[in-house]
């Protein structure tokens, strides 16, 4: 399988270190989301088993400018993590000032990046946290991204499961009403939607079903909903994934689609050989990366999750550290996470 | 072509935030990351540097003005992901008791820019409910989806509004429409259920007319996964199931018999034979034995990419008849 075409491990290394330092002003479009950027980094050279690559000057750095993204503000119930220093000055450093507004999916990517670097999460205010997911949540069980301004749909649900699972507290979702909105955005073909009466996707569908796992709740599926949604996701490999009947393939859906089918335990129905050669396609050998399609320019998120989901299939030449699906960092890392619970829960 | 020269004249009479008198009192706050060692930096444009710090500078003080409020339609311009700029702009528009309809046309514009951008989108719905008038987004939404006609953004959008306000009149034929165009856009066929699942319901009748309809659909492109999963949807409403509603198996057979080999045809024959077995039919003509056998084919002839599935699926059926597993 590897043969003809070989994954260019140290050109996606050299790309995820570039990515660490500095972007070209072309990608001022991320200038919201940096710590997803930087997740998508930390995480990608994980996987690759190359963090030692990151000195420790720069992981102190990355830690440090993290936590300076918390908001802890127990009064307008906005605690979490920004997803940039759009707002950081020096003269309203770690202070709470209009606007510094925790978002979830930040939250989520900053604690996962937090846990990659080795760091102990102990200076996470994970109380003010789970409070203020409450004001997140919708009375459809849906949830938005932050207090204010901005739309609600499954990322958000699973952002919040992984947040939950984080910070293993699960004070701030009300998992029912959770389970309800899942269900009820499970469509007659039996992919999951946005949200109720939307299309199915592979994204959203990697999404319900994550969280489902992450709430341990996956037995909340009948078998004929199961029997449903695997018949969905398997039905989406053309050679590599797409994320929605006749639409073409993307890099990025072999980790959703895949993720998802990896959760359900049944990831081996799928063909890893065109699975891979789909993928593979598309990496540029010469700048690193991954990209949506063949010929276009590579991305951060597919660079990523191109390689996210290639660790699905066990490569026999490149040793790629696993990913564990549902909450997408590697089996390292969420063993890091285990030892940070063990000592919470015993404290 | 007109949208970018009109962007290159304003790129080309600029006047730097700096340089402008009537922000003379105000102090730009640079962005500070807080610590020594660059962290996935941006290389900012000196324009993008200088519209963000005096950004910064009216969110410290929570200034509510028309000046601020032409400031966040630059920050938005620079990057209209910015949920914060967005949230801002609301605040202000708010404050200063604007003319939402104003606003609209702009919140068009920027779609028409980030067509694929959930911010924007996000702004616009917020706009239609202070309103409380979704009059203009059939229309904004059809030219959106004319671009793009599976746009998920554009259709979320459409499905709200129409949700919200009650505009299921016409949507049926709109779906007509999209399919005549493209008969594999799926989400048409998901709006098309959208709106029945809404109204009418699926009683007998609208289940006979809607099989009539797929199942000529089905005629024109037969490898068609949208309109065979339609199908589905359609008879999970019918209590006969799959099996029983004789138009479609009648259909299938034929379909069958002339030699068509469409994955989704067989697999809905593999899906009687397994309705059929479970709930005990003894219907010969659908039997364990004849699913078996085209998940055989399926596996080895006509859908090979899904071999190790189709294998799965036949064991899956097997240990059903045995009872090993709940059906």
């Amino acid at each position: 399988m590897e043969k003809h075409n070989k994954l260019y491990v140290n050109k996606h290394e050299r790309y995820f270190l570039r990515f660490l330092d500095i972007l070209p002003s072309a990608l001022e479009k991320f200038d919201a989301t940096r710590v997803l950027l930087t997740y998508f980094c930390v995480s990608g050279l994980d996987i690759l088993n190359a963090l030692d690559k990151i000195d420790n000057k720069k992981r102190e750095a990355i830690i440090n400018w993290i936590y300076k993204l918390q908001v802890v503000n127990e009064e307008e119930e906005v605690s979490g993590f920004q997803g940039s220093s759009t707002l950081s000055t020096i003269k309203n450093k770690s202070k709470n000032s209009p606007l510094k507004w925790g978002h979830i999916t930040a939250t989520y990517t900053a604690l996962c990046t937090l846990v990659i670097l080795g760091d102990d999460l102990s200076r996470v205010n994970r109380k003010a946290i789970a409070h203020s997911l409450k004001k997140l949540q919708l009375p459809s069980g849906c949830f938005t991204a932050a207090k204010e301004g901005t739309e609600s749909d499954m990322r958000f649900v699973f952002s919040v499961a992984s947040v939950c699972y984080l910070i293993d507290d699960w004070s701030g979702m009300d998992v029912d009403k959770t389970i309800d909105f899942i269900l009820k955005s499970i469509s007659y073909d039996n992919g999951i939607g946005q949200e109720p009466g939307a299309e199915a996707h592979g994204g959203s569908t990697y999404c319900a079903i994550a969280t489902l796992a992450l709430c341990k709740r996956l037995n909340s599926l009948s078998r004929r909903q199961l029997d449903g949604i695997i018949r969905w996701l398997v039905f989406r490999q053309q050679s590599g994934f797409q994320g929605r009947p006749n639409k073409p393939v993307d890099t990025c859906y072999s980790f959703w689609v895949g993720g998802a089918l990896k959760i359900l335990g049944v990831y081996d129905l799928i063909d890893f050989q065109e699975n891979y050669t789909s993928v593979i396609l598309t990496q540029s050998k010469i700048m690193g990366g991954f990209a949506k399609w063949v010929g276009l320019n590579g991305d951060p998120l597919h660079s990523y999750l191109g390689l996210a989901g290639l660790t699905f299939m066990k490569l026999e030449k490149c040793q790629l550290n696993q990913v564990v699906p549902e909450l997408n960092i590697t089996v390292n890392a969420f063993q890091q996470l285990k030892v940070i619970h063990d000592k919470w829960r015993s404290s | 072509m007109s949208d970018s020269s009109s962007e290159e004249n304003e790129d080309t009479t600029w006047v730097f935030y700096r340089d402008r008198p009537e922000w003379k009192d105000i102090e730009p706050l640079s962005q500070d990351d807080g610590v020594d060692v660059p962290v996935v930096e941006i290389a900012y444009s000196e324009k993008f540097k200088d519209v963000y710090d005096y950004f910064r500078a009216v969110v410290q003080q929570n200034e509510q003005s028309e000046r601020a409020l032409q400031l966040t339609e630059d920050a938005v311009k620079l990057n209209a992901a910015n949920y914060t700029v967005w949230q801002y702009r609301r605040n202000i528009l708010k404050s200063l008791n604007k003319d939402l309809w104003e606003e609209m046309k702009f919140a068009e514009k920027m779609i028409n820019q980030n067509p694929k951008n959930y911010q924007v989108w996000h702004h616009r719905k917020v706009l239609v409910e202070e309103l409380n008038d979704a009059s203009k987004e059939l229309y904004l939404t059809e030219i959106m989806l004319a671009q793009d006609a599976k746009n998920y953004h554009a259709w979320q959008h459409r499905q709200w509004a129409i949700k919200t306000y009650k505009l299921f009149d016409d949507e049926l034929n709109y779906v007509d429409e999209l399919l005549i165009q493209d008969i594999r856009n799926n989400s048409a066929w998901n709006q098309r259920y959208f709106v029945i699942n809404n109204t009418t319901g699926f009683t007998k009748e609208v289940i006979e007319k809607e099989t009539d309809y797929t199942l000529k659909k089905i005629e024109i492109a037969k490898e068609n996964e949208s309109a065979w999963n339609y199908l589905r949807g359609i008879l999970l409403h019918d209590e006969r199931g799959l099996s029983k509603n004789t138009e479609v198996s009648k259909f299938c057979e034929n379909l069958y018999t002339s030699g068509c080999h469409s994955p989704f045809l067989i697999a809905m024959i593999v899906d009687m034979c397994d309705e059929n077995v479970s709930k005990k039919h003894n219907d010969p003509n659908f039997s364990l034995e004849r699913a078996l056998n085209l998940c055989d084919d399926l596996a080895t002839k006509y859908d090979i990419i899904r071999k190790k599935y189709w294998e799965y699926f036949a064991n899956v059926l097997k240990e059903k008849a045995e009872g090993k597993v709940s059906p």
